[in-house]
């Protein structure tokens, strides 16, 4: 809005010079407010489980993938605690996944759920080891999704 | 709030025309293939082969924070944590890279006297933490977090002072990231870790149980803390401390790469010495540091 009366002044090729600068400019900034706008979504997928006395982990990993890729994050969890794995993306008609794996590549879901943009998968290790939380853009209509995953324990 | 929106499968069914135009079996085939992703969604592989992912597919594993540790620590039994404790003051050095190390194994130590429910002594490591912060110029992300821990500590409110330590790491973390000191903030995990492996090894070596032992299998993580310091830079990586720290995790490696029911009581003695000794390094410095 801040803009405006300047653009109001200036012809068409200087509003387009202006804009597409500006444009240049804020491009950085954009794509990392996707990335925390996923995070915030992740957290929010978080929230029910908080409340059910889950620790949730400020470290989270995050970035952009493409349709159908899917990216593994390693994890230390130890037996006896359960964990709860949350994704999301704030593009809106997307759909992704999140699935937990031992070391040995075997599924160790204890349950998981797929809605939308929100995915989630709980599990209680029987042994204290590495695992790996594989994610995954199902569909989207963007050709890089933004993405967060964040874990809480208890 | 949480899933307002309408999930993907069920507005594809209030769109379709079912009941006309299209003959019975073409929708049936068009549901299908438009729901397959859901359906694949609800049916993960049951196995799958980690060689499939190349190393730039595989994010580094997160360091866990100790009351994750400490959370099951807490259903293996009641410990003498108070036996634990360490004595004594930390002095703030003037090597950063030590500085780092000994605020991850003071905060470290915080869980322990917060087992041990020792008010005073959670008071003096959370003033100690904000010292060692101050002198890696991350204070100002410990200032509340310390407040906190006192405060809490006086309500003996436990569970929020343990919250208030594991928050104190993960600021004082993102602090140094933000400083661009990925190095030292590395090195706040790895000092934290350490103490807690010592405490740890402690523990399970006077009550030695299976379930015990179980905690240490952390092989990747070893393996990571060894990588970060590989890629260090080179004052970093040649300062004496971190040298000795490297040595003690090639040693431990191969013991907690085995499976945590094969780990044998001398073998978590062995931990125990390892890390005893690189962390009394730490607080009282070597020669050089």
């Amino acid at each position: 809005m801040k803009f405006l009366p300047f653009c109001r002044s200036s012809s068409l090729t200087q509003r387009f010079v202006i804009v597409a600068m500006a444009l240049v400019a804020w491009s950085p900034c954009i794509v990392y407010a996707t990335v925390d706008d996923a995070l915030s979504f992740a957290y929010e997928a978080a929230l029910p489980y908080y409340k059910q006395g889950y620790s949730i982990r400020k470290d989270a990993w995050g970035g952009d993938l493409g349709v159908r890729d899917k990216k593994a994050m390693s994890s230390q969890l130890f037996k006896g605690n359960n964990y709860w794995f949350l994704m999301a993306t704030d593009v809106k008609g997307a759909s992704l996944s999140v699935h937990i794996y031992d070391d040995s590549g075997n599924l160790v879901d204890a349950e998981s759920w797929q809605k939308g943009r929100f995915a989630g998968a709980r599990v209680s290790p029987k042994a204290t080891g590495t695992f790996f939380a594989i994610v995954q853009i199902l569909k989207s209509p963007e050709d890089r999704t933004p993405w967060a995953l964040v874990y809480g324990y208890k | 709030m949480l899933h307002s929106e309408t999930p993907l499968g069920e507005g594809i069914f209030y769109r379709f025309p079912m009941n006309h135009i299209f003959p019975i079996s073409i929708s049936i085939a068009c549901l299908f293939l438009i729901l397959s992703p859901v359906m694949k969604a609800d049916n993960p592989p049951k196995k799958i082969s980690l060689s499939d992912f190349p190393a730039a597919a595989v994010e580094e594993v997160v360091v866990p924070v100790p009351s994750e540790i400490f959370a099951v620590l807490d259903k293996l039994g009641n410990p003498n944590w108070k036996g634990q404790l360490r004595d004594g003051k930390v002095r703030t050095p003037e090597d950063r890279s030590r500085t780092a190390l000994l605020l991850g194994n003071v905060i470290a130590e915080g869980f322990v006297a917060v087992e041990a429910e020792d008010a005073e002594r959670v008071k003096e490591l959370g003033r100690q933490v904000l010292t060692l912060a101050e002198a890696i110029n991350v204070r100002k992300s410990v200032i509340a977090r310390s407040k906190s821990i006192t405060d809490k500590a006086d309500q003996r409110d436990w569970k929020g002072v343990r919250a208030e330590f594991d928050g104190a790491l993960q600021d004082v973390r993102g602090a140094m990231q933000e400083l661009n000191d990925q190095d030292l903030s590395q090195l706040v995990s790895l000092g934290g870790w350490l103490r807690g492996t010592e405490v740890l090894t402690s523990i399970v070596t006077n009550g030695f149980s299976k379930d015990g032992t179980e905690l240490l299998h952390q092989p990747e993580l070893v393996n990571y803390f060894d990588r970060c310091i590989g890629s260090m830079g080179g004052r970093l990586r040649k300062n004496p401390l971190v040298t000795s720290i490297r040595d003690v995790l090639r040693k431990i490696g191969p013991i907690v790469n085995e499976g945590g029911d094969k780990i044998t009581l001398e073998q978590v003695k062995s931990i125990h010495d390892l890390t005893h000794g690189v962390n009394q390094q730490i607080v009282q410095g070597t020669p050089g540091n």
